[in-house]
């Protein structure tokens, strides 16, 4: 009896030992694959693109339909963004790619990242401008490096403009995709100003609605509000939040 | 709050009390009454605790923020500095003649509207909002209140130009904007240079964004942005 309960104990006890062992291999291996870059450069370009007509819906979504429905609307082909639709009241909706994250995120490269967005006139003319140099950029096979100091030259020597007063866009739709970390996210609006203007919005205090971005070497300060509606007019779950 | 925020407001809660798409027009009709037709007795705007004024100032924005704000409250000749604070915002409980000329409500002493400005709107905004409760409490005549009011822009007595990023918190869950609805609404202003509501996309169905105000002689335009949580972190309603 004794013997065998000795048996027992000592079978278990490399047991125990081998699953010790395994889920510390698969911790360090999870822990690993953690602070691997995913996405170290740019995929494919097929795997950026999109059907077109599936492209405009999505861009559409990112404004309630009263509002997109006469944007103009802007889909990516193999050299740049290309008006899909003319729009009539001035705003403009495209979705944007991973590139225009920031430089140290992540996603950077994650060909699966769709940003709709639908940005006012003020900001179609002062924003957008950014979209299209930083597009051309990545399409041109820019290392993230050399766009991030393309981008820098471009703001010094003014060859991209500062956001006019009352920028701002919609960011609401259901099908956002900011990647695994940050997934769709909360429906939001958001505020583009000139850096220098130093503003105060009292972002991030705690319970402010208010967050704020500044992504070098963009000279901008960013403030996004979330809302409780996705552009649909459905609600957001209370814990989406 | 100006008589288009009112409206506005008024009506952003009357959606939450499912009237629909019939508010705007009832909206209208009711502004063609007049409730409060002239300056109720000043002790009615007043608010005799100094201490329930600035708490209620206060809770305009997150604790976080109004707590180093500089604090107003309204004294018999305008409105003096309880707090001096120290991270540039000003929280204040505004009273209802900060609306057009027009608005029924005018006069209505019921109003408490607390709010934060953020420093461009201490600057750009706030002086238009101290110089007409000074004149209000000098017991001046709507009528001389307007001719004052166009000769001050026209003169520059009041700020003619809007500094960017101009913003406020209004997000009280105590706060009277109104005698509609459940009278309240958590929301966020913005203050830009005048332009077309279509330019944010305001008062779209769906939208977020909502006109309240727009000049001239102000030379701004205000949105409001309604928010789901009221400066507490509690949850609050929001306009369909």
């Amino acid at each position: 009896m004794t013997e065998h309960w000795e048996s027992m104990h000592a079978r278990f006890k490399g047991g125990a030992s081998l699953i010790v062992v395994m889920m510390l291999a698969l911790a360090v291996e999870s822990l690993a694959q953690d602070n691997k870059i995913q996405y170290p450069n740019m995929a494919p370009l097929e795997q950026y693109l999109m059907d077109r007509a599936a492209e405009i819906a999505l861009a559409r979504s990112a404004a309630p339909e009263s509002l997109s429905r006469n944007a103009t609307v802007l889909v990516l082909g193999r050299h740049g963004y290309e008006t899909a639709v003319e729009g009539q009241n001035g705003f403009v909706c495209a979705v944007d790619r991973s590139w225009m994250l920031p430089y140290d995120d992540s996603e950077f490269w994650n060909p699966s990242v769709r940003l709709p967005l639908c940005q006012n006139p003020p900001a179609a003319r002062s924003h957008l401008p950014l979209a299209f140099k930083t597009t051309e950029l990545a399409l041109a096979g820019l290392s993230k490096a050399e766009m991030f100091e393309g981008i820098k030259a471009a703001f010094d020597k003014k060859e991209l403009p500062m956001p006019e007063h009352g920028s701002m866009c919609y960011m609401m739709s259901k099908q956002q995709n900011f990647g695994p970390k940050v997934g769709n996210a909360d429906p939001h609006l958001m505020f583009w100003f000139p850096q220098t203007d130093h503003l105060d919005w009292g972002a991030d205090a705690a319970d402010s609605p208010v967050d704020v971005h500044e992504y070098s070497p963009q000279p901008m300060t960013e403030f996004s509000i979330s809302v409780s509606r996705w552009s649909d007019g459905t609600a957001v779950r209370a814990n989406q939040r | 709050m100006t008589r288009n925020q009112v409206a506005r407001v008024a009506a952003a809660l009357t959606f939450i009390l499912i009237l629909a798409f019939a508010a705007p027009r009832q909206m209208a009709g009711q502004d063609n009454k007049t409730p409060y037709p002239s300056m109720a007795p000043l002790e009615q705007y007043l608010i005799p605790d100094r201490d329930a004024e600035i708490t209620l100032a206060r809770s305009a924005a997150p604790e976080t923020i109004s707590r180093d704000a500089t604090v107003l409250v309204l004294g018999r000749h305008g409105y003096e500095t309880a707090v001096d604070g120290k991270n540039g915002f000003v929280c204040l409980v505004e009273r209802e003649w900060t609306a057009p000329f027009d608005d029924p409500g005018f006069w209505n002493p019921k109003n408490r509207s607390p709010i934060c400005l953020n420093p461009p709107a201490v600057r750009s905004i706030l002086p238009i909002t101290l110089k007409r409760t000074e004149v209000v409490l000098a017991g001046k005549s709507k009528a001389q209140m307007e001719e004052w009011t166009k000769a001050a822009f026209a003169n520059k007595e009041l700020p003619t130009t809007l500094e960017p990023g101009a913003m406020s918190y209004m997000m009280s869950k105590d706060a009277y904007l109104t005698d509609q609805g459940s009278h309240n609404l958590a929301h966020l202003m913005f203050y830009v240079p005048l332009m077309d509501k279509a330019n944010w996309g305001a008062d779209l169905p769906h939208s977020p964004v909502i006109l309240l105000q727009t000049g001239p002689p102000e030379p701004f335009t205000l949105f409001i942005v309604p928010v789901g949580e009221w400066s507490d972190g509690s949850s609050a309603p929001v306009p369909r």
